[in-house]
């Protein structure tokens, strides 16, 4: 039986129907067509693994997917995406002074030169003078290092250019944002200060009332 | 990326205004900050013609010596672990001598954090502001 094993499901057919005179062979060579031959029965049975099919429909654009994902993780309320958006009129614009305050680190300001969209990795590009020395830094927008993105002083009239390289030449350099940035920390940290007081005294104000309303009574 | 015949600012008081990279040491690949490199100085930093004998003597480099040096910033932006970016706006080093120590007292101007990774606290201690 082994040589005949080896041979071709049709060749067995073909002999077995040549073979055989009564009817009922071929009844059962019928059934038997649904089943293919082992080349060596002694050996264990094969089990192909038949992987399940990937999850979700096919998409004609994996990676504009998977980049949607990736910002949705880390940036799920939006705001950061929000801050860069083309459509948004309070949208950080190049030229703007924006102030970056990132987790571990100290915070770096400078003026936005460029903003590079490429998804989730978009960055921008903020130029600082420190010590009557140019720096540029590049940031990415949605690293979860990142705490905040402020924005300090906006360009008073629209930039006519969207990548500001020209402002790298002493004529046109901007100079230190220091003080700029220093003012708007003084101002927001005020500003918040006030903001919690009124608050308190408030709530002071309608405890108080109660009381009063509660005494009447 | 600092490598043979690139110029560098001397931004510490040993007496050097301009050097220039002769060689990189330690690696086949070009200097980035906080990496060491061999300088000859090119020009001397001009205190004045009538110098007090105190001034010359803190005069350590004249030029045409050859010195051991630090990168301290490069014009070429460089990557940090963070995916953040830096640049600055010229290439600078600082001279040491052969067991590590700056040859200058006291530096100008800012200086990539680099250098606390590499091990140069001595120069990063110096500086007046690190990036």
């Amino acid at each position: 039986m082994t040589s005949e094993s080896f041979r071709p499901l049709t060749t067995l057919l073909h002999r077995r129907a040549a073979s055989t005179l009564s009817t009922t062979t071929t009844n059962t060579l019928r059934s038997r067509i649904h089943f293919a031959t082992r080349p060596n029965p002694t050996l264990p049975r094969r089990r192909i693994k038949v992987h399940p099919p990937p999850p979700g429909p096919p998409t004609k654009d994996p990676i504009s997917v998977l980049t949607a994902a990736q910002i949705k993780a880390l940036d799920p309320s939006g705001s950061r995406a929000e801050l860069f958006s083309r459509n948004n009129p309070q949208a950080i614009r190049p030229g703007d002074i924006v102030y970056v305050r990132r987790k571990n680190g100290e915070p770096f300001s400078g003026v936005l030169l460029n903003i590079r969209r490429r998804g989730i990795d978009t960055s921008i590009l903020l130029r600082d003078q420190l010590t009557k020395l140019g720096v540029e830094m590049w940031l990415k927008v949605y690293s979860p290092i990142i705490d905040s993105i402020n924005l300090v002083q906006s360009k008073e009239k629209m930039a006519r250019r969207a990548k500001l390289y020209y402002m790298r030449k002493l004529k046109h350099d901007f100079g230190p944002v220091r003080g700029i940035v220093s003012d708007w920390v003084r101002k927001s940290y005020a500003a918040k200060k006030g903001v919690d007081k009124a608050g308190q005294s408030a709530g002071q104000k309608g405890q108080k009332e109660q009381k009063a309303k509660k005494a009447k009574k | 990326m600092i490598q043979l015949k690139s110029m560098l600012n001397c931004i510490d008081n040993s007496g050097a205004a301009l050097v220039e990279c002769v060689r990189v040491l330690g690696k086949k690949r070009p200097a980035t900050v906080g990496d060491k490199i061999v300088v000859v100085i090119q020009k001397q930093r001009s205190l004045g013609h009538d110098l007090s004998a105190a001034a010359q003597a803190a005069v350590k480099v004249r030029r045409g010596d050859i010195s051991h040096a630090v990168v301290v910033r490069t014009r070429k932006e460089y990557g940090r672990a963070d995916g953040s970016y830096i640049r600055f706006d010229d290439n600078a080093c600082v001279l040491i001598n052969k067991s590590g120590d700056p040859l200058g007292t006291r530096l100008s101007g800012a200086v990539g954090r680099e250098l606390k990774k590499k091990k140069w606290s001595k120069i990063l201690s110096l500086a007046p502001a690190y990036v």
